[in-house]
């Protein structure tokens, strides 16, 4: 298996606020967000970024897709750096997060030309890809409304589509599935299936063990932005359920604070 | 392929252009509520002054000769004789308005008057006493007007020597040589300059932090940031953006000011001159304004898109954006009635306060085209710095993705 994407000894804290240090508790000034994480991808496949609200899956996905830079360490795309090279990293990435929302002034049919002009994709291919994505998640009927005046599902499907107009290898999802109905969610996960017999790689994260075990080659858990398990999934759950796996490893990080 | 500056260009036109309310609110509107305004002013203000005096105005007088009355009186005023001992009451009735004025005239007014020897110093002269309301309008419109022609009396009696003496207001005109080229020149440059440049900063106001600040508060410019264009291109494109449709409602604003000129002015100027107009300027006057105006835009919208960029809201961004308004209208101000604008080169260095100096310079037709390539050039750099710095903040996660 050909390996696309490498994390090496990523770490990255943000400053707390006095106002973000009361809400936690805590007297320390720099919050730890992701702590010495690495690990590795290979092409086809999807992986799964598994932990507890806050455990450190948005951040690390917001550097893999090159919105922040990791305080050390680097990731590399395809042996490109996301630090040294990030442009680069850009045209060969799709990420998806709700935090990227789309304009809501505009209708899914312009924003897709937009983007795919942001990525220079030809109007040939773009007119034909922007059909074939249409149609696929129904958007095609409501290509000429207003995003204000789509509902929220239709809203996370033209994202998604547009988060991939230019057809990249590697696609990174932050919690795919959620806000949508059982539906959607199903549209989107068969869609993730058939991306990857296409042989492109899906980095996702969840909370969601079921989306895991449904889902993904192998994973990673990950708490208090520390990788404690990072393994395949028939290997993490050859003796117990993914969920007891889990909860076996927090409470043992967490021990009695918990 | 396409640039990628040019594509994010086109994207906030469409949603400048497509909005029609946007487009109604920040184009058309402002320029429509100055013509209207202006106009109405204009025309209350021509109603205040010249109405009050057209109809027969009621005076009361005493002891007033007879010469003097019959001047008055074609005045359009009403005269009324009154005794001295009326005068108290004639007071009260000013006050309330019944009639404007009371003229008291000393007792043998016109044998003193004939009497006066300018060769004996020290002699005292008679003096008129007028009782008016400078609270009423018509009252002290009227005083005026009896002054005038109290005086056009006292040169008819003992006349010395006339400056300037006319029987009408047009053969008066031929004493004033400045052309109406003149008369233009120095009106514009004592106003238009300062005009131009609230303007064109309110304009600018009206979109940046919109575009900037929005898109960071709705979450939308992360959307653009994961794309490979180049910051600066993104950079570039909502900038040249902003300035065009800034330009777009400063053109609008100032259409509405320049064409509500004429209603706004014959009210102010005692003369009905019309021949103000932007004719008396050449093409050359009007390419070196249009550079001038467009590097202003330019340095306008990169420093608020610089400071809404730092902000985290909209409403933030106007605040952080105070301190450079109040600079600017400081610099707008200074130009207020000022018709000479400074020739040596270094005041050209200066950003915005050279935009204003260059507009006074092209009004009056004193522009010294250096000095407004200066200009250009200089308000040109100051974006180009400011281009740069909006390249590192756009890279910078702190402000970009702080909460």
């Amino acid at each position: 298996m050909k390996e696309i994407l490498k994390v090496e000894n990523v770490t990255k804290s943000f400053k707390l606020s006095a106002k973000q240090r009361k809400i936690e508790k805590t007297d320390e000034k720099i919050k730890i967000a992701v702590s010495d994480l690495s690990f590795s991808a290979y092409e086809g496949e999807i992986f799964g970024l598994l932990g507890p609200n806050g455990a450190g899956k948005t951040t690390t996905l917001r550097i893999l897709s090159t919105l922040i830079k990791p305080d050390s360490g680097d990731a590399f795309i395809k042996g490109i750096s996301v630090v040294k090279e990030p442009d680069k990293v850009r045209n060969m990435v799709g990420f998806l997060t709700s935090e990227l929302k789309l304009e809501d002034f505009f209708t899914p049919d312009f924003l897709y030309d937009f983007f795919s002009d942001m990525y220079k994709i030809p109007t040939d291919a773009r007119e034909e890809r922007k059909k074939y994505l249409f149609s696929k998640f129904g958007i095609d009927k409501f290509a000429g409304v207003k995003v204000a005046n789509l509902s929220t599902g239709m809203k996370q499907k033209v994202s998604l589509v547009v988060s991939i107009a230019h057809d990249p290898d590697i696609i990174i999802f932050d919690e795919p599935t959620n806000g949508l109905d059982v539906i959607t969610a199903k549209v989107v996960t068969d869609f993730l299936k058939e991306l990857k017999e296409q042989g492109k790689t899906i980095i996702l994260s969840t909370h969601i063990f079921s989306l895991v075990e449904k889902l993904c080659d192998r994973a990673g858990i990950i708490i208090d932005g520390v990788l404690t398990v990072c393994s395949d999934i028939e290997t993490l759950t050859k003796d117990k359920s993914l969920e007891d796996v889990f909860f076996d490893l927090y409470y043992e990080k967490k021990g009695d604070s918990v | 392929m396409k640039n990628g500056a040019f594509v994010v260009f086109r994207k906030e036109m469409a949603r400048f252009l497509g909005d029609r309310r946007l487009f109604f609110t920040t184009v058309i509107l402002p320029g429509l509520l100055i013509f209207i305004m202006y106009n109405i002013m204009g025309n209350v203000m021509a109603d205040t002054i010249g109405s009050k005096l057209t109809a027969e105005t009621n005076v009361y007088a005493v002891n007033i000769p007879k010469g003097v009355k019959n001047l008055v009186e074609s005045g359009a005023f009403n005269v009324t004789v009154i005794s001295e001992d009326e005068i108290e009451n004639a007071k009260k009735e000013i006050e309330e308005k019944n009639i404007t004025l009371c003229i008291v005239f000393p007792k043998d007014f016109e044998n003193s008057v004939n009497n006066f020897n300018p060769n004996l110093r020290k002699q005292t002269v008679p003096n008129v006493e007028i009782y008016y309301s400078s609270a009423d309008m018509a009252s002290s419109a009227a005083y005026s007007r009896i002054v005038d022609i109290l005086d056009v009396y006292e040169s008819a009696v003992s006349n010395v020597f006339d400056v300037n003496f006319a029987a009408n207001s047009q053969d008066q005109e031929k004493y004033d040589i400045a052309t109406n080229e003149q008369t233009t020149g120095t009106l514009f440059a004592s106003l238009l300059p300062m005009m131009l440049m609230t303007l064109m900063y309110s304009s600018c106001m009206a979109l940046a932090p919109e575009s900037i600040a929005g898109e960071k508060e709705r979450g939308t410019f992360a959307t653009l940031l994961i794309t490979p264009v180049p910051r600066e291109q993104i950079a570039l494109g909502k900038v040249l953006a902003l300035s065009c449709m800034a330009l777009l409602s400063g053109l609008s604003n100032f259409l509405g000011t320049v064409l509500s000129m004429p209603a706004l002015m014959s009210s102010v100027m005692e003369t009905s001159d019309t021949s103000i107009s932007v004719a008396v300027y050449t093409p050359k006057d009007f390419g070196l304004l249009i550079l001038v105006i467009l590097s202003t835009v330019i340095m306008y919208v990169t420093v608020i898109s610089v400071l809404s960029t730092i902000a985290k809201t909209v409403k933030e961004a106007s605040t952080l954006t105070l301190p450079f308004m109040m600079a600017v209208m400081f610099i707008g101000f200074s130009a207020l009635y000022s018709t000479d604008a400074k020739n040596e080169i270094v005041w050209y260095l200066i950003p915005a306060y050279n935009s204003v100096q260059s507009m006074i310079g092209i009004f009056s037709f004193n522009a010294v085209t250096v000095n407004i390539l200066v200009t250009a050039g200089v308000n040109l750099a100051v974006s180009a710095v400011g281009m740069v710095l909006l390249r590192a903040l756009f890279n910078n996660e702190r402000v970009m993705f702080a909460r």
